[in-house]
């Protein structure tokens, strides 16, 4: 029987793998519904088509052999949604550069990663991949939906708007002023490298649309003379695009003073709606940011790994919420993403947020920050069926996820949640049983491995930790 | 006028003294019954072979042998077939040279970024290496060498082996510009830029875009009668030019499918054509490939079989053989948690294993690259294709020779014995595939090597 429900679930992957972004047909039947937008229904049927939300209500009938799921006794949430991840990426920093907006996260999907499935176990379904934290301006991000299953493509989640990672303070200046002798070597040498692209990439799109308009009037006229090229350049394309608004900016912060300037930077530059990471110290300029609409996404209660991270509190999100700065609870871990309702809840533990504004810090308030709210983030008819069950209200200890569906598909069920939840084209014919269990073991301890800084923990490191730790995965957001 | 004439006559008598000189032919060579095992599979018994000056003037049962050839008689014991060819190795490839560090790891110049097309391994060639006398010996005539580095490595030329001399065999040239997703060299603690995969697409892209604007610029500078400034050369961008006007194609090394996505897409933006080399688990992708019609020369460099499963086949093969009932104590209880294990390990074995097979019923055309593997190990990975891999003798012929011929295109002039191509092929002592088989001769562009 257990080898069975093993077959039968990899079967499922196995077939979900030739198929294109599948959608599901569900009538989740008489359960709590936390809508997150709206109130608490109880005894409650949600009817999903294709994928989408069609109907919330009670004794709904869905069209025949609809699936049906019996939710009774159990609370129903929209999937949490994480705005800061390095879950799943074959690479997360091009850290050769202060600026590498040309680069993408969505060109660095590992598709096959467990730890997808792992996060899928929290009840999370969209996740922010991030590029690291090493570049001043780094790479693209990607917004994902936890298909486990799919191929890289069929991970994404179609229509988000593209975000990019920017990163200020101690990593970009360690990597590139300490490590290559370059600027920024300083906070003010940060700032100095964002304004000088963004006026670089100002200079280039006029250059380059005076040149496009040049060549086609002198290749339709053949007259005068041809026009001097201007390559298209897209790292300098990227950077315009963001002053245009056509890009989100999310950026790695820790300090107040940083906070401040970014906003003054951006407000510069005409540049709204960007959402601060970490932002260990935003509770100290939470006006300021209200005042320019800018977001945070936050630990819960996590800091003291660097020198810049020393003065926090376990009640910034609550201080940041209560001043009207739309904030998420974000997990930067492939550990802490599979728990972050605890982490949300701590908010209503510490800072007495309530409890609906702690269950928005990880459903539509990402959603927001990420600019998928009107598809994600809440239970409502028209949006994604991106959703967990959950044994009980999921802001409790006691509560645990019991399935988690992305598009009405069903992703995870504890019910059939066997040993070994490798994908069949993830299993390497030359690992032994024993090395394979080990390295199970290892990558199943996200907290110390998927931070922002990943590979290039060792600038972090004296020579001291070196030696004793050979090149370790030191933890540094 | 008269001075006109006179030098007509001139040429006109410098050209008939020297006809002679140009046919004069070298003495023909014959091999003559042999069995001849031809790319389609077909077999040709006690069959000769006639070539003069590196082409092969006859073949067949009948075909005449003229009376200035040396002939070798094979006794009807020796097996002939079509000289395999090397799609894309790096033999001969000079190793990379001392790692500088970068002053400025962003802007690190083309060659410490691995940014080098323009290099051509027939320039570069280091006709010592070993391997290019070894492939002899395991009956490869020909190969498409390629060099050791990053991102773009150099272009790729055709070579017909000839041990030490190989520089002087050039086939062809510039068949293409070999691309990998490879940062520079030096990992993050002498990092240059691109470092990662997604570094190197967009650094792709960004070299795409600059060589088209040099391309548009030169080609403006050339036509324009002038309110235009010289374009500042560079060899670099100008030798991916073939790659924009798709005149010769990319040459993409890899054995990822999340790659081989990854490389789709920059094909879809550019449109340049494409062969896939190396390749060694992509069957998951057999389909994609067949519909962009994108060929594979494949590595035939396997993964060691697990040793559980080796294990039990050996004991299967001796009860075979002993034909007795074995009184061994059966292995310990395996728990369910390892029994499952096994199964999806073996099921990931064979699947690699069939990589070539799935690619193949796909309707991909799947030819061979050696990659840097040594000619000795091949022997090994032919066999487990042959009992494991879904493969016959005659698959693995076709795959060797003309298959690989038609991806190169070369296979007007190769990758078969028939009258009109080069004289290229292997003599040896049992058919192929025969664990006693060895070659014993090799002829390549009609030189003819003795072991």
């Amino acid at each position: 029987m257990y080898k069975l429900v093993i077959a039968s679930v990899l079967v499922l992957f196995a077939t979900m793998s030739i198929q294109a972004q599948p959608k599901g047909d569900k009538l989740i039947k008489n359960g709590t519904v936390i809508t997150v937008t709206g109130d608490d229904l109880q005894n409650t049927d949600i009817l999903i088509l294709d994928g989408i939300i069609r109907e919330i209500g009670k004794n709904l009938t869905a069209p025949e052999n609809t699936e049906v799921i019996d939710a009774t006794g159990k609370y129903v949430m929209p999937g949490i949604i994480d705005a800061h991840s390095h879950l799943n990426a074959i690479g997360v920093n091009e850290a050769t550069n202060p600026v590498t907006s040309e680069v993408t996260m969505y060109e660095s999907i590992d598709p096959n990663s467990v730890s997808i499935y792992r996060a899928l176990a929290g009840g999370v379904t969209t996740i922010n991949l991030m590029h690291g934290s090493a570049n001043v301006i780094g790479g693209r991000n990607a917004t994902l939906k936890l298909r486990y299953g799919q191929s890289q493509d069929n991970m994404k989640f179609e229509d988000a708007p593209q975000t990019i990672k920017f990163a200020l303070g101690e990593n970009p200046t360690r990597v590139h002023g300490q490590g290559s002798g370059i600027q920024p070597r300083t906070r003010m040498g940060v700032e100095q490298v964002i304004r000088d692209h963004f006026d670089a990439a100002l200079d280039y799109r006029r250059n380059r649309k005076e040149y496009i308009e040049a060549k086609e009037q002198y290749d339709r006229r053949k007259r005068g003379n041809p026009p001097v090229p201007v390559a298209k350049n897209l790292r300098l394309e990227v950077l315009a695009d963001i002053i245009d608004g056509k890009i989100l900016v999310h950026t790695h912060s820790y300090r107040a003073d940083e906070i401040v300037m970014l906003n003054r930077v951006f407000s510069d530059y005409g540049i709204k709606n960007y959402t601060m990471q970490h932002a260990n110290e935003a509770f100290k300029v939470a006006p300021e940011l209200a005042k320019n609409n800018a977001y945070a996404s936050v630990f819960a209660d996590w800091w003291a790994y660097k020198f810049e991270v020393y003065y926090s509190t376990a009640f910034n999100a609550s201080i940041l919420n209560a001043n009207g700065v739309l904030t998420s609870i974000n997990s930067d871990s492939g550990e802490l993403i599979r728990h972050l309702n605890h982490e949300a809840a701590k908010t209503m533990r510490y800072g007495q947020t309530s409890e609906n504004d702690a269950l928005r810090m990880i459903t539509i308030n990402p959603a927001t920050q990420l600019g998928i709210d009107d598809k994600a983030g809440s239970i409502e008819v028209g949006k994604h069926a991106d959703i967990g069950i959950w044994s009980a209200h999921p802001l409790s200890i006691y509560s645990i996820n019991e399935m988690t569906l992305v598009d009405g598909v069903v992703y995870f069920n504890r019910e059939e949640d066997a040993d070994d939840m490798r994908l069949d084209r993830a299993v390497e014919p030359e690992l032994t049983f024993e090395r394979s269990r080990q390295f199970l073991f290892e990558t199943s301890d996200g907290r110390s491995s998927d931070a922002c800084m990943q590979d290039v923990f060792f600038l972090f490191e004296s020579d001291k930790e070196l030696s004793m730790n050979g090149n370790s995965n030191i933890h540094n957001h | 006028m008269i001075k006109l004439f006179k030098c007509g006559i001139l040429l006109l008598s410098m050209l008939l003294f020297t006809i002679p000189s140009f046919a004069q032919e070298l003495p023909a060579n014959a091999v003559e019954n042999v069995m001849i095992h031809l790319s389609d599979g077909s077999v040709v018994n006690s069959g000769t072979i006639v070539w003069r000056n590196g082409v092969i003037e006859a073949v067949g049962e009948d075909a005449e042998i003229p009376f200035d050839a040396h002939v070798m008689d094979g006794g009807d014991s020796l097996h002939v077939y079509p000289g395999f060819i090397n799609g894309l190795t790096t033999w001969g490839s000079p190793d990379r040279g001392d790692l500088e560090s970068a002053d400025d790891p962003g802007n690190p110049g083309y060659e410490r970024a691995g940014i080098q097309p323009d290099r051509s391994p027939g320039e570069l060639l280091k006709a010592d290496d070993k391997n290019l006398e070894e492939g002899l010996k395991y009956g490869i005539t020909t190969a498409m060498l390629s060099l050791k580095g990053e991102m773009l490595p150099g272009r790729s030329d055709i070579f017909f082996l000839h041990g030490e001399k190989t520089e002087s065999g050039l086939f062809e040239q510039d068949k293409g510009v070999v691309f990998q997703f490879e940062g520079a060299r030096g990992g993050f603690s002498n990092r240059a830029y691109p470092n990662t995969t997604m570094g190197v697409m967009a650094k792709f892209r960004q070299l795409m875009y600059d060589a088209e604007a040099l391309k548009d610029h030169i080609d403006y500078f050339a036509s324009a009668e002038g309110g235009i400034p010289a374009p500042e050369r560079d060899e670099v961008l100008e030798s991916l030019f073939p790659i924009l006007d798709k005149h010769i194609p990319l040459y993409f090394v890899t054995d990822s499918p999340e790659d081989l996505e990854r490389f789709f897409a920059l094909q879809d933006e550019f449109g340049f054509s494409a062969v896939v080399v190396s390749g060694k688990n992509i069957w998951h992708k057999a389909d994609a490939l067949a519909d962009k019609n994108i060929p594979v020369l494949a590595s035939v460099e396997l993964p060691k079989m697990p040793n559980w499963y080796k294990k039990e086949k050996e004991e299967e093969n001796s009860e075979n053989e002993e034909d007795t009932e074995t009184d061994e104590e059966p292995e310990d209880d395996l728990t369910t948690e390892e029994e499952l294990f096994r199964e999806r390990q073996l099921k990931s074995y064979l699947q690699t294993v069939r990589n070539i097979s799935s690619l193949m019923k796909a309707g991909v055309s799947v030819g061979f690259s050696g990659g840097g593997l040594d000619p000795d190990k091949f022997g090994d990975h032919f066999k487990v294709l042959m009992d494991e891999g879904e493969l016959n003798q005659n698959d693995l012929i076709k795959i060797l020779t003309a298959n690989t011929a038609e991806i190169l295109q070369i296979s007007d002039k190769t990758g078969d014995i028939k009258p009109g191509n080069i004289a290229s092929f292997s003599i040896r002592t049992e058919p192929f595939g025969e664990e006693k088989s060895k070659v014993f001769k090799t002829v390549s562009n009609g030189q003819i090597y003795e072991f």
